[in-house]
């Protein structure tokens, strides 16, 4: 017994050689086609990388560079620009201004998205009205800016309406208003393309779950509550996102009708970026795009990461 | 398993084909045409960019190697001081006939030279009916090939208008009268009334003969411009500019239209008080028999010599203005304002449309002066651009001379006449007032040099906001001075452009940073502290203390800082001035006393005149730590409004015509101290304001004149002694030739350079000043006892009691001197901050005009202007 037990410990033994040895064999052609596989799709990514590279990640080596020379004799000063940016009233300005906006526009941006996005969703004309909704989108910002200086100039059409009424106008780009009129300008713009993104999220939510709901007589509100929102949250990531990434070229609407010094209400991080570059002040350039490109990783990872956990 | 390979194999194929594609696309540089290039072949392409004779270039083809071959131009030192010339011609015999004034006996003569123009010999004084006399003057005089001369000579009426006649006189000098008669002109009015001031209002004319007081236009008249859209035919034409100043009316007598005297036989409206409704405007000889007559409405005879009888009429469209027309051989080529037309003299019919010419002149400028070298199968052109020539007929335009290498760039050169003396000789009449000729009239010849590089090698940038004249004088001539040298003048805020100064001054770093920028900046209108700041200007400190000039040391050190360091020099500066009867201003008094007159300020632009008011006043708001003291600029509108009282809505219709006239007034010129002038002698503003940087003082002597008690004295001002630099010269210190541009800034402040004077600014040197204010142009010559220059101006030719008439004298010794005090008591430069003017006068227009209270636009210009500063 023990012979046929050595002897099969033997066969056993030389068996799991054998197939060890197969094994080898087959992890190694396994990995090998695995590291073929890699670097065919790292060759196939290769021009978008180098492209990434030298028109991004270069670039941004050199601004971050530049964060720590003088603007044009490039003599190193060490984190004095990053000091004079921090004690300088206008960048102070521009970021607040920024953050009041992103934080005003982007929730009702996307809250207004959804509303109407689910609106339409359920309507029968849902499709011909949201290519309404895209049209902004289509046009020229210059055309944008000539409608809104018309609109809304001290002399303009909304004035004029305005006094047809009986009631008192204003000079809308040269006060307090002219915040909420770019807080308007933007979600004008940008709703339609939200709604887009919205309506894409619902319609991949299966009605299937929606019937089932039914059937276990849960009601409309419960429905969207509990079935359409928690379905909605992978689009709520990428609309957030871009919601975010186009809140910053709102700047063109903002500089063609005001110009380099609008009203303060308005004066945006891009005005000051704008008006260093004009004044060669390029530490200063240098110094706040790496703080504001910081921030916007940050806020992004955050995001991210608050997106993977509840997916998890 | 093949097919995938294949398939793989292509893909990797064409992408690096894309790529490689790419990449060229990438690096390509331009592999000629650039408007750069160096040189140009001999085929000769239009806006090649160096100079060639027709066969004798031999720039290479594949530039390579440096083009050779550029006409050099050589001013003609004769013995003999032209007045003016009215015409040039070779005649049969190869001798080179010339027509005009001679200066020191104020004669109209005929020379000859037989040495290609280097000497001239008097052929003849023509006979005594016409030279100029009391009883008339002689406008356009004309030569044939043959060497017998057609003169225009406008008869005066005994206080009647004038009749133009036409004499002949033959190769000896023996004159005879044409018998022709002008016809009516065009445009007569149904009452037959005549409107002569359109054409002699503000005629200068000299009795002595001497040199034309009025050589060129002001500012804003824009005489040598040659964009074929803008100005009239008169306003741009040269040597046919009845208002403008053409070289041919300081030859002029005796003005019967001078002091006005028209204007009040047109208030009557009686066409017979003028001998003729119609002026000869032009003449050309059209062989020995023939001659062609231009009319003030633009019409051309072709008129038989024999008989005055008239041949052929050419006349234009109602929508079309003729411009100027020239001989060919025996074609009449005709620019109007809108193309060019071709007429065959011989049968009056208008030839086949040559459309290469009419691109030509879109691109390169109308034509100053046309000859021809082949009996008229070709053509050659001069325009500020350059040397042209065509064949008729062709589909190529050769341009043989680059013009901005030479004089014809230069904003007070006006070209007369061209004679081509061969393909690679010419000669030109012109007016040039920076000359060294007495009279400004010179005679300067073109020469192509074969061994001569087509572009210099050495290439200076020199760029500003804004186009300036003076500076365009001052390239010109340091160019023919080093021939080496390509001085590249860029004008940032070109009017076609559309570019604003945000925009340009973006352009601007993205080049100075890439290593591409200007070696010269003209700072006028950047922010000069910023940029001195940031190192991007040199130190020229070392410049301000080699310059040889009795400068005013106050303007010539405005921008040294504590250390000694001078990153921008003025080259020239403005004086804040203002003007009024002695009921509105005491010069000197402080700007609390002044602004307390209310509607002192009153009818003037709302805009205008808080920009004014911002040179005189903006200096004193910056405090200590360099912002702005907001209660100040309360107190500035408020003040302001007072003086300015209830705005009345604008600008009355008359104002707008006459804007509409000037074809637009530029920027600066609005705001300057000669610009109201009128409305205050008119008395239509009560008191003037606004930057004087030379011009016609002796409009300002007339009008306080006119005032009766009038005066003149600085701006009154919340600073004092405020002046306005001007021309403000910086080297970049990414300049890759430093000693180069510094060069050229050293010569820009050098006594030559100083005295070139275009009225918008005065030089800083003070011999340079005094030879701009002493008016030394009019003094009288030897043997004459006065200069007798009169200028006759109209306000308004529909109000004869506005019109002004003066005469231009040189300046009294007190009156030198008094503004030569003004200029040393100036000590506080202009707040020149372009960002902070805007916002001050944006929001100041609001209150002048009632929208706004001041204190809120004190607060809103405070708003704005925080942020600028903080940034």
């Amino acid at each position: 017994m023990e012979r046929r037990a050595k002897g099969f410990r033997k066969f056993y033994h030389r068996k799991r050689e054998v197939r060890t040895a197969r094994g080898r064999v087959g992890q190694t052609q396994k990995k090998n086609g695995k590291r073929r596989k890699q670097l065919r799709g790292f060759l196939w990514i290769l021009p978008s990388f180098l492209g990434v590279m030298v028109f991004y990640l270069l670039p941004y080596g050199d601004v971050l560079r530049r964060s720590f020379l003088g603007a044009v004799d490039g003599r190193f000063v060490g984190l004095e620009n990053y000091k004079s940016i921090f004690s300088n009233t206008a960048f102070q300005l521009a970021v607040k201004n920024t953050l009041c906006f992103t934080v005003v526009c982007i929730p009702a941006l996307i809250l207004l998205a959804l509303v109407c996005a689910v609106i339409l969703f359920r309507s029968k004309y849902g499709g011909v009205i949201k290519s309404a909704f895209l049209m902004p989108m289509a046009l020229p910002a210059v055309s944008v800016a000539l409608m809104w200086r018309l609109l809304f100039h001290a002399q303009g059409i909304l004035n004029q309406w305005l006094a047809q009424l009986g009631i008192a106008g204003s000079d809308w780009m040269n006060g307090g208003q002219a915040f909420w009129v770019l807080v308007f300008s933007y979600i004008w713009k940008n709703l339609g393309y939200d709604i887009v993104l919205w309506m894409a999220g619902l319609a991949g939510i299966s009605e299937n779950i929606y019937e089932a709901a039914r059937v276990d007589g849960a009601g409309e509100w419960q429905c969207f509550f509990k079935i359409t929102l928690p379905n909605l949250k992978s689009s709520l990531y990428t609309i957030t996102v871009l919601s975010f990434l186009n809140s910053f070229k709102v700047f063109r609407e903002a500089y063609l009708v005001a110009g380099d010094y609008p009203h303060e209400s308005i004066y945006m991080m891009q005005h000051l970026f704008n008006n260093w570059f004009r004044g060669f002040s390029f530490d200063k350039m240098a110094a706040a795009a790496v703080v504001e490109s910081a921030v916007l990783l940050l806020l992004i990872l955050l995001l991210q990461k608050a997106w993977d956990n509840k997916e998890g | 398993m093949k097919n995938k390979k294949w398939k793989r194999m292509v893909g990797i194929l064409v992408s690096i084909a894309l790529l490689c594609s790419g990449l060229v696309g990438c690096s390509g540089k331009g592999n000629g045409g650039s408007s750069d290039s160096v040189g140009s072949s001999a085929g000769g392409t239009e806006g090649s960019g160096g100079d060639s004779a027709s066969g004798a270039s031999d720039g290479s083809a594949n530039g390579t190697e440096a083009a050779m071959g550029r006409f050099l131009e050589e001013e003609i030192e004769s013995a003999i001081l032209f007045a003016n010339i009215f015409d040039m011609k070779r005649m049969d015999d190869g001798t080179i006939r010339l027509i005009g004034n001679d200066a020191d006996q104020g004669k109209l003569c005929v020379w000859d030279s037989k040495d290609a123009g280097q000497s001239w010999e008097k052929a003849f004084a023509l006979s005594d009916e016409l030279q100029e006399n009391g009883d008339g003057y002689v406008d356009y005089a004309a030569l044939s090939n043959g060497g017998q001369s057609i003169v225009a000579y406008n008869q005066i009426m005994e206080g009647k208008g004038v009749m133009p006649i036409l004499y002949l006189t033959d190769k000896e000098g023996n004159a005879s009268k044409i018998p022709f008669e002008m016809p009516d002109k065009k445009d007569m009015p149904a009452d037959g009334t005549f409107d002569a001031s359109v054409y002699s209002s503000s005629t200068v004319y000299d009795s002595a003969g001497g040199e034309n007081a009025e050589n060129q236009p002001t500012e804003g008249e824009n005489s040598k411009e040659e964009n074929p859209g803008g100005g009239s035919p008169e306003e741009g034409s040269e040597g046919e500019n009845p208002e403008g100043g053409s070289p041919e009316e300081g030859s002029e007598g005796e003005n019967p239209e001078g002091e006005g005297s028209e204007g009040e036989e047109n208030a009557d409206g009686s066409s017979e008080s003028y001998g003729s409704n119609n002026l000869i405007m032009g003449l050309s000889c059209l062989g020995e028999d023939q001659v062609l007559v231009k009319d003030v409405s633009g019409r051309v005879y072709q008129i038989s010599i024999s008989d005055g009888s008239i041949k052929q009429t050419y006349e234009f469209g109602e929508n079309s203005e003729l411009r100027e027309s020239f001989l060919v051989g025996d074609k009449l080529v005709c620019q109007t304002d809108a193309e060019v037309l071709v007429y065959d003299t011989a049968t009056g019919e208008q030839q086949s449309k040559e459309d290469t010419l009419q691109k030509s002149i879109t691109e390169s400028g109308y034509f100053l002066a046309v000859d021809s070298l082949d009996g008229g199968k070709g053509m050659y052109w001069l325009s500020s651009k350059g040397l042209f020539h065509y064949m008729f007929g062709g589909s190529v335009m050769e341009q043989l001379m680059d013009g901005s290498l030479n004089s014809l760039a230069n904003p007070s050169f006006y070209v007369n006449r061209l004679l081509m003396l061969d393909e690679q000789n010419l000669l030109v009449a012109a007016n040039d007032s920076s000359s060294s000729s007495p009279t400004g009239v010179v005679l300067v010849k073109f020469t192509y040099s074969a061994d001569t590089p087509a572009r210099p090698e050495k290439e200076l940038k020199v760029y500003s906001l804004n186009d300036s004249r003076e500076m365009r004088q001052a390239i010109s001539h340091y160019q023919k001075e080093h021939t080496d040298i390509y001085i590249n003048y860029e004008v940032a805020l070109a009017e076609e452009n559309g570019m604003t100064v945000s925009d340009a001054l973006k352009t601007l770093t993205t080049e100075v940073m890439a290593g591409k920028g200007p070696d010269v900046l003209i700072l006028d209108g950047m922010p000069v502290e910023t940029y001195a700041e940031k190192g991007i200007l040199r130190d020229l400190a070392a410049i301000a203390a080699n310059a040889d000039g009795n400068y005013f040391e106050n303007i010539l050190h405005a921008y040294q800082d504590g250390q000694g360091q001078m990153c921008a020099i003025p080259a020239r500066f403005m004086m804040p001035m203002a003007h009024a009867g002695s009921e509105y201003y005491t010069p000197g008094e402080g700007f609390e006393s002044f602004t307390e007159r209310k509607d002192v300020l009153a009818h003037m632009e709302p805009d205008s005149v808080v920009e004014k008011f911002w040179y005189s006043c903006g200096a004193a708001w910056k405090k200590e730590d360099g912002t702005l003291d907001g209660q100040k600029v309360a107190d500035f509108l408020a003040r302001l409004k007072n003086a300015y009282g209830e705005f009345d809505g604008g600008e009355d219709e008359s104002a707008e015509i006459v804007l509409a006239m000037e074809g637009g007034v530029s920027p600066l010129h609005k705001i300057s101290l000669d610009y109201g002038e009128f409305d205050l002698a008119g008395k239509k503003i009560n008191a003037n304001i606004g930057l004087y940087g030379g011009g016609d003082y002796g409009l300002i002597r007339a009008v306080s004149k006119k005032l009766e008690g009038g005066d003149f004295g600085m701006m009154p001002g919340q600073a004092q002694n405020v002046f306005v630099p001007s021309m403000v010269l910086g080297v970049s210190s990414k300049s890759m030739q430093p000693e180069v541009a510094e060069a050229f800034v050293g010569y820009l402040l050098s006594a030559d350079a100083q005295k070139l004077s275009m009225n918008s600014g005065f030089p800083v040197d003070r011999d340079a000043f005094r030879g701009v204010i002493d008016g030394h142009e009019y003094e009288p010559k030897e043997g004459q006892e006065t200069a007798g220059v009169m200028m006759s101006v109209a306000g308004d030719s529909e109000d004869v009691s506005e019109a002004i008439s003066y005469e231009m004298v040189p300046s009294t010794e007190e009156e030198i001197k008094k503004l030569t005090d003004l200029a040393e008591s100036l000590e506080t430069p202009a707040l020149m901050d372009d960002v902070i003017k805007e916002a001050v006068v944006e929001q100041g227009e609001k209150v002048l005009k009632g929208e706004l209270e001041p204190q809120a636009a004190a607060d809103a210009i405070m708003q704005k202007v925080n942020i600028y500063l903080a940034e």
